[in-house]
């Protein structure tokens, strides 16, 4: 006859520890592994805009961006930008450069696209319309949200790459011209992959679309 | 091939991120804001450590962080002096950062300062010369005025200015008398280091005309003249600018 044995009482503390383990490990690698989990996502047809024309959505993994355009402070740039979005230039282009909590790059046309993704030349890329001047003159706080079109060393060689930051950046004003600001999905930003003191992203996320709203 | 391409991938990606807004805008690292909201638009900054800076490859500009109390005493002067320069005219000359640091030197010559126009940027050493300090200011940001404006302020032009046996060095630290005392002796030089080259003559007729204002008098006819070719093309840059 079998003699059946009771589980002590550290042993049933053990089992339920791995059982408690089993969930964590589970709930890691399914819930928390999902980067946009509790990332709200705005439907910009569910928000009334008081400049609809200057509406832009840049749609990224976790949800969509929504940015005010500001032709009055940047006619130029805001023209070039506009023209690139409605072209879909932007589709499949990398954020690029993505420093945490501070500044998010995208934009390189020629060598940061999806399809052919240059890890030695992104960031120096050219859209092929050429330069536009830098307009700086007009007054403009670079606080979060902030979008601005980057340039070389040298003013006036905006052409269509540009930045979004996650901070305050007075040293900005009057150095970078100005585009616009993000009214909706600056958490969505936070998501945006990046390797901590590397200068490009490795296998970095995409833009999935970008549009003007109208 | 393979291992090329291998080390290529690891030095792009390793490449140390500087990620500070400061070194993006004129690649100088270590520095913090100290003022930037003035009149004129200038920005100034100073160094936290010492930095290192090079001219093609060669690392041999240097520079140290101050004292605390020092850099508020020398800022209070330099920004007193740089005050005279309107936010237009400043635009103009291609100036906008203001480094302050000490013992500035370059190929370890000690200098009052040097300037990057490309950068918009005047580095000056706060504990230059206590007797010549200001003026240096002026005498340092001529150089920006002349780097961003060649055409006007010709050097062939200005050496036919000088008496003719004179020839300058073939360079500014090429000359073992730096001094910068003014001189009496109707030479046709503010001082011994005006003789450097004709940039730094025009550098020192440019910072004492700002300096001492119209308390400049010379009875020295080739002085005058040199006057005459700063006062002139600094208006032709800007009409509206005070000497």
């Amino acid at each position: 006859m079998i003699k059946k044995i009771k589980i002590s009482k550290s042993e049933k503390i053990i089992l339920i520890f791995i059982i408690i383990l089993g969930v964590f490990t589970f709930t890691s690698l399914i819930i928390l592994k999902n980067k946009c989990l509790f990332v709200k996502n705005y439907n910009p047809n569910d928000i009334k805009f008081d400049n609809p024309e200057n509406i832009a959505i840049l749609n990224a993994e976790c949800g969509n961006v929504i940015i005010e355009l500001y032709p009055d402070i940047s006619p130029n740039a805001v023209k070039r930008f506009k023209k690139l979005i409605k072209l879909g230039a932007y589709n499949d282009a990398a954020f690029h450069r993505v420093i945490e909590n501070k500044i998010i790059q995208a934009g390189d046309l020629e060598f940061g696209k999806r399809e052919n993704l240059n890890y030695g030349k992104v960031g120096s890329g050219k859209s092929g319309l050429g330069t536009i001047k830098s307009e700086l003159d007009k007054k403009f706080k670079y606080n979060k949200g902030s979008v601005g079109f980057t340039r070389t060393f040298e003013l006036d060689t905006e052409d269509s790459q540009f930045f979004i930051i996650l901070q305050k950046e007075p040293l900005f004003e009057g150095e970078y011209t100005p585009v616009g600001k993000v009214l909706y999905g600056l958490e969505i930003l936070k998501t945006i992959k990046f390797v901590p003191k590397f200068h490009i992203v490795p296998r970095p996320d995409f833009i999935n679309s970008f549009k003007m709203l109208n | 091939m393979i291992l090329f391409r291998a080390i290529l991938f690891i030095f792009i990606f390793i490449t140390p991120l500087k990620a500070d807004s400061i070194y993006n805008l004129i690649k100088i690292p270590n520095l913090e804001v100290y003022k930037i909201d003035t009149k004129n638009g200038l920005r100034y900054l100073y160094a936290t450590k010492p930095f290192r800076l090079g001219i093609n490859v060669t690392m041999n500009i240097n520079c140290y962080n101050s004292d605390k109390k020092i850099l508020d005493e020398k800022y209070k002067v330099i920004k007193k002096n740089l005050d005279r320069y309107s936010l237009n005219f400043l635009k103009k000359i291609n100036l906008k950062y203001i480094v302050l640091c000490e013992n500035l030197s370059i190929a370890e010559i000690n200098t009052a300062g040097i300037p990057n126009n490309k950068t918009r940027t005047l580095i000056l050493d706060i504990k230059f010369n206590e007797n010549h300090f200001e003026r240096a200011i002026h005498h340092e940001l001529f150089h920006i005025i002349n780097d961003n404006y060649k055409e006007l302020f010709l050097e062939n032009l200005w050496k036919n200015l000088n008496k003719k046996n004179f020839a300058y060095s073939k360079c500014s630290t090429c000359n073992d008398n730096w001094n910068l005392e003014l001189l009496n002796n109707k030479s046709g030089f503010f001082t011994e280091y005006a003789k450097s080259t004709a940039s730094e003559d025009m550098a020192e007729v440019f910072s004492h005309l700002i300096f001492y204002k119209n308390k400049v008098h010379s009875n020295d006819p080739i002085i005058e003249k040199k006057i005459l070719i700063i006062k002139k093309n600094v208006l032709k840059i800007d009409n509206t600018f005070e000497f």
